[in-house]
């Protein structure tokens, strides 16, 4: 998933290098710092789950592609080939990516074959996949 | 040269007396303008002033006549509009395409992201914000400035046309292959809604956060138009409802009011009644849309050098929560037949 840690990261300090000009202190970047602070917040909690993350989400999409190949083609199975042996968020992001394309290939083929058992298990692997990279927010209160 | 120095040469020129511009501020929040507070004094009269000038990387890509005809079509209309001033499409002394517009002061626009965002308020903001977009729906878009410019569907067309130009986004801009987004257009397209019930403007970045109150309970500006066209008023409401905007809550739309209160009185406003079939498709629509603003974002942060971190926010943080609202609305459809 994009932007990645490294690049927030570097993106914080690169957003806090120059200078602003003088319309651009005050509120604005009073709000500007407490984004970037955020940001680091958020990093922490990816730098804490991403990996785990990566790794059940990548599992998982193996296993259904595996799964699915008797019925809708081998490629599917070769496209389940493999694991996660550099577990750096990187790596694993380059893996998720092709998985991520071989899983929409199935969930077309799904729907084409009108499969409302395999269409409503991919769908629920969605909600799966969404809350294993939630990020969550402190709680702000109004102003 | 200073934006303020510009800012000068520009008003003096087109005012055609000496303009002083004082208490120039830079505005946060909003990542498709650069928006600036200022007061400028032209022979002894002193007026209250924003500036809206295009980013050198945006959140998204709009058109700028559009916005401005927008917030010309409903000022003076009633609802709380300001006043657009002036538009420089090349730039001119700003180097960059802005316009600017009269200020409304002594309100504030409150972050979706806070809880909660209105506090004791709710209740008397939200029936104005649902009252008040049922208003712009009820107005006849073609006796407004905006339909010098805006493209104007057939109504069957609406959701077409919508639906191609924010998966024509995704498509440009997405990095990393997204299966729910993808899953949730193939499931609007095959199930499309019905013709709009009338052609409305359509505000399109009506929501929590993109207003201004007075901090008593009175809505003051309806701002940001820059998504502004004419389409199914169907959509705003699915836009404004969207669960993005109403952090935390689960029973108030937009941090505001139940969800049938909310639509009761943008019926009574609007004079529409309110299909829930179609309603449904324009909210997932709504989830699509948000998706794909938060696409660019990610694009746009890599391509100006990770240095707004709006940008970096929008396209990390807030795509991830809108892909477990898309998720939750995919698995909550009917299973396929």
């Amino acid at each position: 998933m994009t932007p990645t840690v490294p690049e927030l990261l570097t993106g914080n300090f690169l957003a806090m290098l120059d200078a602003p000009p003088a319309e651009s202190t005050g509120d604005f970047m009073q709000a500007r710092i407490g984004v970037t602070g955020m940001i680091s917040l958020l990093c922490a909690q990816e730098a804490e789950r991403g990996i785990e993350a990566r790794a059940w989400e990548n599992t998982a999409i193996r296993a259904l592609l595996a799964a699915s190949a008797p019925t809708y083609g081998e490629a599917f199975a070769e496209a389940a080939e493999g694991e996660d042996h550099d577990v750096s968020l990187a790596a694993m992001d380059r893996a998720n990516a092709a998985l991520r394309r071989s899983l929409i290939d199935l969930h077309i083929a799904v729907e084409t074959a009108r499969d409302a058992a395999l269409d409503t298990a991919i769908r629920q692997l969605y909600v799966k996949m969404a809350d294993a990279r939630r990020l969550d927010l402190p709680p702000m209160p109004a102003s | 040269m200073s934006l303020q120095t510009q800012l000068e040469a520009y008003l003096t020129r087109t005012l055609g007396a000496p303009a002083v511009v004082t208490m120039l501020s830079r505005i946060p929040g909003g990542a498709s303008r650069e928006t600036y507070r200022f007061d400028v004094e032209v022979g002894g009269e002193l007026k209250r002033l924003i500036l809206r000038r295009d980013p050198v990387g945006s959140l998204i890509d709009t058109d700028r006549r559009l916005e401005f005809l927008a917030f010309r079509s409903f000022f003076g209309s009633g609802l709380p509009v300001p006043e657009a001033v002036a538009l420089e499409e090349e730039g001119a002394e700003l180097e960059r395409p802005f316009f600017i517009m009269g200020r409304i002061d002594g309100g504030k626009a409150q972050s979706p992201f806070t809880l909660p965002p209105y506090g004791e308020h709710a209740e008397t903001i939200g029936q104005q914000f649902y009252s008040h977009l049922g208003a712009i729906a009820a107005a006849d878009p073609a006796t407004l400035p905006i339909a010098e410019v805006a493209t104007i569907p057939a109504p069957e067309g609406c959701w077409k046309k919508e639906l191609d130009y924010w998966e024509g986004v995704i498509n440009e801009d997405e990095q990393h292959p997204q299966p729910i987004v993808r899953a949730c257009i193939r499931r609007l397209r095959a199930n499309p809604p019905p013709p709009a019930q009338r052609l409305s403007v359509v505000h399109g970045d009506y929501r929590t956060g993109n207003f201004m109150h007075d901090g008593a309970g009175k809505v003051i500006a309806l701002l940001d138009w820059e998504m502004a066209h004419i389409g199914d008023p169907l959509e705003d409401l699915g836009w404004a409802m969207e669960p993005l905007w109403c952090y935390g809550e689960t029973d108030r739309v937009s941090g505001m009011l139940p969800r049938a209160q909310a639509i009761a009185i943008w019926e009574a406003a609007s004079g529409l009644t309110v299909d829930l079939k179609a309603f449904a498709w324009w909210e997932l629509f709504a989830s699509v849309k948000g998706q794909a603003i938060w696409t660019s974002a990610a694009k746009e942060y890599r391509a100006g050098g990770f240095k707004d971190p709006v940008l970096a926010l929008s396209g990390w943080y807030t795509a991830r929560r809108q892909d477990v609202i898309l998720a939750d609305r995919l698995a909550a459809l009917e299973a396929l037949s």
